[in-house]
């Protein structure tokens, strides 16, 4: 059977020589020469090579090396040699920890996390035909921040690493470390840098995941609610302001239109003149956002539209890249401002002290102290026969405006889910959920397409007054044409997608979990 | 999963050393590696310190063994061993009893995919029914070619071999071994060399002391004297391959 390494931790009183002595009275024995190695690991901002089960480090030593580990195994399962840290997947060399990489960070970039410095001694077991079967590796390591002075000593470990054909030998040894009872380590030696640097694996993600409790008052929780999306909010401040990836202004602008969202249909529970101005405020931060956002969709979705015309013409729209980027330029400059304004300080700030100094309940705020369950029910429900009945109303004829109305619910009705998504069972709201998205989804594809092919004409229209060439303008002609292809698509799937989404079972589901009539 | 064979009808070509190097190579640029040593001789086994048994051995080529239970870790990173085994000189005589005699290797290998990205294979001399199989179970196939009258013949050979089994897809990649740069019948021969659909690989591995000592270090070159010259030869080698199979 495979056997997968062994970590344990190096105990005071043990050395490199202690170990030596007490294997070598037992095996024959090669001493490589000590190897000082840097590492340094690496994910996105929301973790996403750890959520899939991976550490990823950058190993400079004799070689530069890019390597996954698995974080069960511990087991280093692709490794490829490197001569750049890494960041975007698309500008790491081809390889097999790209390939482990592609389907996990889609847009996301990679990001240095921490630094180990490490010291490696290796005592290598061999057979009579001097072949190594196992190797016994004493590790001391430093870690250090990726930024500023924090750095400090981490306890040494050791660690019994079979190879594969040699089990036997590796069982072997496995048994004799028993006795010299030792400590297994709890966690990764990645685990334990980042603790030293105050980090913890997974300390941030943009998905809502809040335990609600049912009973407690509603403005409680919305408070509760809305304070985590203005975290999230904050957190991705400093990424969106340094352009890392296109996912940090997503992330903003999510939280924003979730915390509007929020203001919006969680009813009843604020005053709503003391909620105006900060409406307002995240109104106004969705729109010095808009531009910035649009264009980058429109650079993430560059490599399809240009994939999507006939090979010969390929290259015209070259330009049109180069316009893309020099106005995303542009426009990232001037949201940069807004980031720093006074204005935009002060509006977060305003919101998070008003967060935070609960009270302000009157006649204007009936449902304050209703508990939380009652008053998501309710709300739920409410939307949910809104979306149902107009949804049922349109037909293959009916005009583009109501599907945008219908949009603008389900959004709302599945931010309400999902904010409340724990007071339910799990499997049930999550089906509900997913079957609401697919709705979403076709609506997002039909209107955001007919924005796009509306935008790639204004963007023509620029372009030429910027002396593109013709044939660019031509190139996004045939663009303009798919685009309203696939949206008139769109538009054909709605109406079956809606009696799949207003199916008896989906109703049931419905009226079960938030007892709509 | 790239499958690479090596492999010359004639022995004592540099088969081994090539296949041994290779891999090596392949295994520290981070791939994960696999080197199968089909042949009964056991040299590529011998060089990685291996014992040169497979336990079931017999039932290996029946297609009743995982191949997977029988690898063996060499001392390098990434680089694991399928051992060679007496048993392999009765090869041709077990897969003849099999069904699709020609096929048997590749079924063996394919559910290797997703733990190697490299497979190569240090194959027998002489053309068998384990070179057909080989033929059909590899992307490419390696062939060092001493520059000498008789080497040129046994390459005529293998050509007429796969034509005449309607093997096709295979890419060749023919390459100069064992290069004595002194001798004028070498420097004719390569120069000469007819390479109509341009396979022949630029590298060339020279005749050198260093990849004899190979079997004194019982590693690959590169593992001992990273810098000789023998080591660029296959280091080059390597890139050619690389450039050719992608």
């Amino acid at each position: 059977m495979a056997q997968h390494p062994l970590t344990y931790m190096l105990p005071d009183e043990l050395d490199l020589d202690g170990l030596q002595k007490i294997l070598s009275e037992t095996y024959r024995l090669s001493v490589d020469s000590p190897v000082k190695v840097k590492q340094i690991y690496f994910d996105s901002f929301d973790w996403r090579v750890w959520q899939a089960g991976g550490e990823l480090l950058q190993e400079q030593g004799e070689m530069n090396r890019l390597c996954w580990v698995n974080r069960k195994s511990h087991q280093q399962t692709a490794c490829q040699s490197i001569e750049s840290p890494p960041g975007f997947v698309q500008d790491i060399p081809q390889g097999p920890v790209r390939e482990c990489l592609v389907p996990v960070l889609e847009m996301r970039v990679l990001l240095p996390m921490v630094k180990i410095n490490q010291q490696r001694y290796t005592l290598r077991i061999l057979d009579a035909e001097e072949k190594t079967v196992v190797r016994v590796i004493l590790l001391k390591n430093q870690f250090s921040a990726v930024k500023g002075k924090m750095k400090g000593d981490l306890d040494g470990r050791i660690v019994l690493q079979p190879l594969k054909g040699y089990e036997t030998d590796f069982l072997k040894l496995k048994q004799q470390f028993a006795s010299l009872k030792l400590r297994p380590s709890e966690q990764s030696l990645y685990e334990d840098a980042l603790l030293g640097v105050g980090r913890k694996a997974g300390d941030y993600s943009s998905k809502l995941n809040f335990r609600l409790d049912p009973d407690a008052p509603a403005h409680v929780t919305a408070r509760l609610i809305m304070l985590s999306l203005l975290n999230t909010l904050e957190a991705n401040i400093d990424g969106t302001r340094a352009d890392l990836d296109s996912e940090f202004l997503h992330d903003l602008r999510v939280a924003t239109r979730r915390t509007r969202s929020a203001m919006s249909q969680i009813k009843g529970v604020f005053d709503p003149q003391q909620l105006e101005p900060f409406k307002q405020a995240f109104g106004w931060i969705g729109q010095i956002t808009g531009e910035t956002r649009d264009l980058d969709v429109y650079l993430l979705h560059y490599p399809d539209y240009r994939a999507s015309l006939p090979k010969t013409i390929q290259k015209d729209l070259d330009p049109f890249h180069a316009f893309l980027q020099q106005h995303h330029k542009l426009a990232q400059a001037g949201l940069v401002k807004k980031i720093n304004s006074p204005h935009f300080r002060k509006n977060l700030k305003a919101w998070r002290s008003w967060l935070q100094s609960p009270g302000g309940e009157s006649d204007q705020t009936p449902n304050a102290m209703r508990p939380t369950a009652n008053l998501a029910d309710k709300r739920i429900g409410k939307l949910y026969k809104r979306v149902l009945k107009d949804g049922l109303n349109i037909g293959d004829d009916s005009p583009a405006e109501l599907l945008h109305e219908l949009r603008k619910d389900c959004k709302k009705l599945r931010y309400l889910m999902e904010f409340f998504q724990s007071l339910y069972p799990k499997p049930a709201i999550r089906e509900l959920i997913k079957a609401l998205k697919v709705i979403l989804d076709n609506l997002g594809e039909f209107q955001d397409l007919e924005v796009q092919a509306n935008s790639l004409e204004k963007f023509g229209e620029q372009m030429l007054e910027e002396g593109a060439p013709a044939s660019a303008l031509m190139a996004m002609g045939i663009l303009v044409g798919k685009l309203l292809e696939r949206q008139e698509r769109a538009r054909a799937a709605f109406v079956d997608l809606f009696t799949d989404f207003s199916s008896e079972s989906n109703r049931n589901a419905f009226q079960q979990l938030f007892g709509v009539r | 999963m790239h499958i690479i064979g090596v492999y010359n009808i004639k022995g004592g070509v540099g088969k081994t050393a090539t296949a041994v190097n290779l891999s090596y190579l392949a295994a520290r640029q981070g791939y994960r590696t696999l080197i199968w040593d089909l042949d009964p001789q056991a040299a590529a086994t011998f060089y990685f310190r291996i014992q040169p048994k497979v336990k079931g051995g017999k039932r290996l080529v029946k297609g009743k063994l995982d191949l997977d239970d029988v690898v063996k870790a060499t001392d390098f990173d990434n680089l694991d061993m399928l051992p060679a085994d007496f048993s392999y000189r009765n090869m041709d005589l077990r897969l003849e009893d099999a069904k699709k005699p020609t096929k048997q290797l590749l079924k063996l290998i394919r559910p290797l995919s997703k733990t190697y990205d490299y497979v190569f294979l240090d194959c027998p001399p002489s053309i068998s029914l384990v070179s057909e199989n080989i033929f059909r179970a590899a992307e490419g196939l390696l062939l060092p070619l001493i520059p000498t009258t008789l080497s040129m013949r046994t390459y005529d050979q293998l050509l007429d071999f796969l034509q005449g089994h309607r093997i096709t897809g295979l890419k060749l990649m023919p390459f100069f071994s064992m290069v004595d740069r002194r001798k004028r019948m070498h420097l004719d021969i390569m120069e000469n060399f007819p390479d109509a659909q341009g396979e022949l690989l630029k590298a060339q591995i020279p005749y050198a002391s260093d990849v004899e000592r190979m079997g004194i270090h019982r590693m690959p070159v590169q593992a001992f004297s990273p810098n000789c010259f023998a080591a660029s030869a296959y280091q080059a080698l390597w890139m050619d391959v690389q450039n050719r199979l992608d």
